[in-house]
């Protein structure tokens, strides 16, 4: 099955119509428990970014060797390597970046849009082009994140990346776990009235 | 059952690939991660002494580290001290004191200052030093720190139960045991709850309070006043910020928003490591004084 789709392609596929979150309603635990402040949100957009173009490209490239019955495991096992050399490079070398996001680093190994995207993607089609693919979901995720971020925090707190704007906090609640799950909600309303309005304005049913 | 064969020696080399991946990453980190860390606690506790990143600290100030042991010899429990020799002598001294109080044995330990740092050779020290056939168990360290021969403060670390895990901090203590900064260096609380801990307007809020205050420090759901709120913020002038000080020193902790347990976990854990601290110190200082031991602070 080739793919027949340019790096643009794939990545704007990633970013809009199939967000890992508002599409494919993937990793939702994260995007409710992380996102609220924009800054969790990129500081875990950016982690992920990272471990999913590693992985995609780890597996694209021995794809052939992998037994299918076995993918699964080969597929995790793949995403705990680069998160945990990932992590362990940050706290050696970048050791500021690592106070802020080492917590976010470590939450990635059981993020389902990685597993999801290399059975779906990655096993299947080239190194170049999963390499595209992860770049766009990786993206896809963290604008996701920081979307969802920015109304919770504009919400919750009264603040943009931590500047207070409202000068009031108008709803706690937003802060809280399960208000994720409205913002959520509305997010892929939103998301999914602008593709049928898409539609419709091109004339399609 | 090839089948089954196969598999398992693909996931067998599978997992030995990237358990190799890992443990050259590791190889090559990990010397760098710990002097980062090392950095890391040396600036947290210069901060806590009030020395901002990059501020001069007077050559007249000096840090003493006390090591704290517990020895285990036929069914009785004593607690070991390492402590550094003073009078201008190299070397540290092995102090052994009975739960009760008094003492039960003394030695000098050929370790440097410098050599106790190393935990591998100062345990060795240790064990050597105890009864025989005694098990040493390492409990906690704690830095006295002197200017000009005089206690100025003390910084203990410590960790208890959060909401959800462990919190890890470091205190600094003047010799009342008056708080003088407070630190979270490790936590899982929940981002945007529990996690505010380690900001400054809720770490702040310790920031002076006296030893009496602490033992009966308590948590209070409310919002925290605009005022006070910008004086623990740091947003107003030094003097402003100490007449704040002075004027909630005796009051409860304000909880933060959402997160009462973790707000409570940190007011509970502060005062039980400044407490007990306390109470040790007392019974070293006694024993210190009463055999007539010279030490560096």
């Amino acid at each position: 099955m080739a793919n027949d789709k340019t790096p643009m392609q794939l990545i704007a596929r990633g970013v809009l119509s199939e967000n890992p979150i508002f599409r494919l309603a993937l990793s939702m635990c994260p995007a409710v428990g992380i996102s609220t402040t924009v800054m969790n949100g990129i500081m875990l957009g950016i982690a992920v970014l990272f471990v999913q173009v590693f992985s995609s490209v780890t597996i694209s490239i021995f794809k052939n060797l992998i037994h299918p019955r076995i993918r699964i495991p080969t597929y995790t096992l793949t995403i705990a390597t680069w998160v945990t050399v990932i992590d362990l490079v940050l706290a050696a070398y970048l050791p500021e970046a690592y106070a802020k996001m080492g917590i976010f680093v470590k939450l990635i190994v059981a993020f389902a849009i990685i597993t999801m995207r290399l059975e779906m993607f990655a096993c299947k089609e080239g190194v170049k082009d999963s390499f595209w693919d992860g770049l766009g979901m990786g993206i896809g995720f963290m604008v996701g994140m920081m979307v969802i971020g920015m109304v919770r925090e504009l919400l919750g707190s009264g603040a943009i990346l931590g500047y207070d704007v409202l000068g009031f906090k108008p709803l706690l609640f937003f802060i809280l776990p399960s208000a994720g799950f409205f913002v959520v909600g509305l997010m892929m309303a939103f998301f999914n009235w602008i593709e049928l309005y898409y539609k419709r304005s091109k004339g399609v049913q | 059952m090839k089948n089954i064969i196969t598999i398992v020696i693909r996931l067998t080399v599978s997992c030995l690939l990237a358990a190799t991946v890992m443990g050259i990453c590791f190889i090559f980190t990990s010397g760098a991660k710990k002097h980062n860390e090392h950095v890391q606690e040396q600036r947290v506790m210069y901060e806590l002494l009030g020395f901002k990143a990059g501020a001069e600290i007077p050559s007249s100030m000096a840090l003493h580290e006390v090591y704290r042991y517990v020895v285990t010899a036929g069914g009785k429990q004593t607690i070991a001290y390492v402590v550094p020799q003073g009078g201008g002598k190299e070397g540290s001294l092995f102090v052994s004191i009975n739960l009760d109080g008094t003492m039960a044995a003394q030695k000098e330990l050929p370790l440097s200052e410098a050599q106790a740092l190393d935990a591998k050779a100062r345990l060795a020290a240790v064990t050597a030093a105890a009864e025989p056939g005694a098990t040493v168990i390492f409990a906690d360290q704690t830095i006295v720190v002197t200017k000009d021969g005089k206690r100025i403060a003390y910084i203990l670390g410590g960790k208890f139960q959060g909401f959800k895990t462990f919190v890890n901090v470091m205190l600094a203590v003047d010799p009342a045991f008056t708080i003088l900064g407070l630190d979270v260096l490790e936590h899982e609380e929940d981002p945007g709850l529990g996690a505010e801990i380690d900001q400054d307007y809720f770490k702040n809020q310790f920031k002076g309070k006296p030893f009496e205050a602490l033992k009966n420090i308590d948590v209070l759901k409310a919002p925290i006043p605009d005022d006070y709120l910008q004086a623990l913020n740091g947003k107003v002038g030094e003097e402003d910020v100490q007449k704040f000080r002075e004027q909630y020193k005796d009051k409860a902790v304000y909880a933060l928003t959402g997160a009462t347990i973790s707000t409570r976990a940190v007011a509970d854990g502060v005062k039980g490591i400044v407490t007990k601290f306390a109470y040790r110190i007392n019974v070293l200082d006694k024993i210190l004084k009463e055999q007539q031991l010279t030490v560096s602070f």
